[in-house]
């Protein structure tokens, strides 16, 4: 892929409601043709970032740059994006066929050329063609989703924004969905900009993931990047449930852990890294049979145990704190609750954080 | 099973029951309006359309509705207009002292009408404004507005923002936003609120009378007729109003299927 100029770009991007900071110096580009997800806990000020970019919220201070061309100023109905709201937004009084076509009427398209882009951005989304003239209000949910993004689609427009369009969904329609819209963003080769709070619903579509804490963005990076090095214990523990442990830079390269009085071998470690946590995935824990299995042990007993279909999960009570531990079925722990178990990892299944 | 057609069988009485005593009264002024007698009676016992003829061949019975359609029509239509601008402000928007202006807007319709006529009447004179019927269609306003307010607010408070957000976002204009997806999704709130403003004002005496001057509405006909000399003209022009009714409301019905019809039509 050769590196072009971004297609958008923020530059100290601010938002402010009265004494609320809502967005916070945000700077990130943004390349044609990426599908990028912004993460973030509510209140976050991801939503707030998004109606910026969309022209639905003037920024207090920065700049949008679309295209090399600055568009603080410029407002959402002379911007060349689209934006799937959370709510859909779609418009309860008019058909199918006109919510989608919305965008071209605005633009004094023919009744004819409007049907014809209409019927075949139903194709693509996959809605029946006799849908044309459903009313939207008598659609099912994920097929007022398909209406939304043939709406959004039928502009044409550079980048298509979208606000938790998903959020609202049962979990078997949603992994589906989230699967066409990724083979939507194949297809239709357009740069997407999604929001989201869930970073599995990021993880399984996005090329590159940002997540925001609190206005700002923290971390920026491909869904590998975020999942192997996370930068803090927030991006960490936001990845869903790990183990982490507080921890000391100690002598000898190696690190200390007060709550277990002992020394861990450390992974890479961050510059200047003094304390901070010793993170470690559950995938990433082991069962040990004896101590020299693993650089690193810790003693527990076996609190519970959960099936979770293709995997079993562990609580481990140790030390006071529990550890998640979990296995492929395959390789399922054989033994019973309460029993005394041995748990431990290596350090380059580690990974150090800072708060 | 026993015990549910018990229960049924009592749900129907209680509703037979209900509407025997919402209806005979409309029914019995319905039949009176056909009887010989000079009197109410009920139930008749001559039958005779001569108050029909009267009624129908009266200059005055053309006066009195055309006044009333006069304030009526302008009152639903102004109230229409007020009301959905007090309705945005009573729901859409948030701003600083919405909720004192909530209240505010309600005082008109817990004030006795008939004191609030007279209080309008001196305000009239005091500012110059001759008592008419058009006097009265900004006496009805005062009353009626904050009504028809609250009327469409209803269908304001259902309205999801966002879809004029999304129509912006689609390329809109505020003005084609507005006509495009606004203006449509509160229609039908528009609707009842000219349909209250309308029925509200045909129906109004105490606001009437204060302030039509020489001109009379059929409602206050009515009640100064059967306060000087009751004739069978009055339940004659009830009678009236109900088939009156009872065509526009046909009629209005037609015509949507009519133009459904056509809609179809043209679709395919």
């Amino acid at each position: 892929m050769v590196d072009a100029a971004p297609i958008l770009r923020m530059v100290s991007l601010t938002k402010q409601f009265g004494r609320l900071v809502a967005v916070n110096d945000v700077t990130l580009d943004i390349q044609e043709g990426e599908f990028f997800t912004i993460v973030g806990p509510s209140g976050s000020g991801k939503t707030t970032l998004l109606r910026m970019l969309g022209g639905l919220e003037k920024p207090t201070a920065g700049d949008i740059y679309l295209r090399d061309e600055r568009v603080n100023q410029v407002p959402a109905n002379r911007r060349p994006t689209c934006m799937v709201f959370q709510s859909l937004a779609l418009f309860n009084h008019k058909t199918v066929g006109q919510n989608i076509e919305f965008s071209l009427k605005m633009r004094g398209e023919s009744r004819r050329a409007r049907r014809e882009r209409g019927l075949s951005l139903m194709n693509v989304v996959q809605l029946p063609e006799d849908y044309y003239d459903k009313s939207v209000t008598k659609c099912s949910g994920g097929e007022r989703q398909r209406v939304a993004l043939a709406r959004a689609l039928a502009s044409d427009p550079d980048i298509l924004f979208f606000d938790e369009p998903l959020s609202a969904i049962d979990y078997r329609l949603r992994k589906l969905l989230e699967v066409e819209l990724k083979d939507l963003h194949r297809t239709t080769g357009k740069t997407f900009v999604y929001i989201t709070h869930s970073l599995e619903e990021a993880m399984v579509m996005s090329d590159r993931i940002g997540i925001m804490q609190e206005g700002r963005l923290i971390q920026i990076g491909s869904p590998n990047e975020i999942y192997l090095r996370p930068r803090n214990k927030f991006v960490s523990e936001f990845m869903g449930e790990v183990n982490t442990l507080a921890v000391q830079a100690g002598a000898d390269g190696g690190i200390d852990c007060p709550a277990f009085e002992r020394r861990f071998t450390s992974p890479a470690r961050p510059d200047g890294f003094a304390n901070g946590y010793l993170v470690i995935r559950p995938e990433s824990m082991r069962f040990l049979n004896d101590p020299s299995e693993a650089e690193n042990h810790i003693e527990g007993s076996l609190f519970n145990e959960y099936a979770l279909g293709s995997r079993v999960q562990y609580h481990v009570s140790a030390g006071g704190s529990m550890f998640v531990v979990e296995k492929l079925r395959e390789q399922a722990y054989r033994g019973s609750l309460n029993d005394d178990v041995l748990i431990g990892w290596d350090a380059k299944d580690s990974v150090l954080v800072t708060d | 099973m026993e015990s549910k057609r018990w229960v049924i069988w009592l749900i129907a009485v209680w509703t037979g029951v209900i509407a025997l005593f919402l209806y005979i009264p409309i029914f019995s002024v319905i039949t009176s309006s056909f009887g010989k007698s000079r009197y109410f009676r009920f139930p008749v016992k001559a039958w005779s359309d001569k108050w029909y003829d009267q009624t129908l061949g009266a200059n005055l019975t053309t006066d009195l509705h055309l006044t009333s359609f006069y304030v009526a029509g302008c009152v639903a239509l102004i109230a229409v207009v007020l009301g959905f601008f007090g309705a945005l402000a009573f729901a859409r928007y948030n701003w600083r002292g919405r909720q004192f202006y909530q209240r505010l807007i309600m005082l008109p319709i817990f004030f006795p009408q008939a004191v609030l006529g007279l209080a309008l009447l001196l305000w009239f004179t005091y500012v110059g404004v001759l008592p008419s019927w058009e006097a009265a269609v900004f006496a009805h306003l005062v009353w009626i507005v904050p009504i028809v307010t609250l009327v469409i607010s209803i269908q304001v408070y259902g309205f999801d923002a966002a879809q004029e957000e999304a129509a912006y976002d689609l390329g809109a204009s505020r003005w084609q936003a507005f006509r495009e997806v606004t203006l449509p999704a509160l229609a039908p709130g528009l609707f009842s609120g000219a349909l209250f403003a309308f029925l509200l004002s045909w129906g109004n005496f105490p606001l009437s009378t204060f302030t039509t001057g020489a001109d009379s509405t059929v409602t206050e006909w009515l009640y100064t007729k059967m306060g000087s000399g009751y004739t069978p003209m009055i339940p004659t022009m009830g009678a009236l109003s109900v088939f009156g009714a009872i065509v526009i409301l046909f009629g209005g019905y037609m015509f949507l299927i009519v133009q459904r019809r056509r809609r179809l039509e043209r679709g395919d």
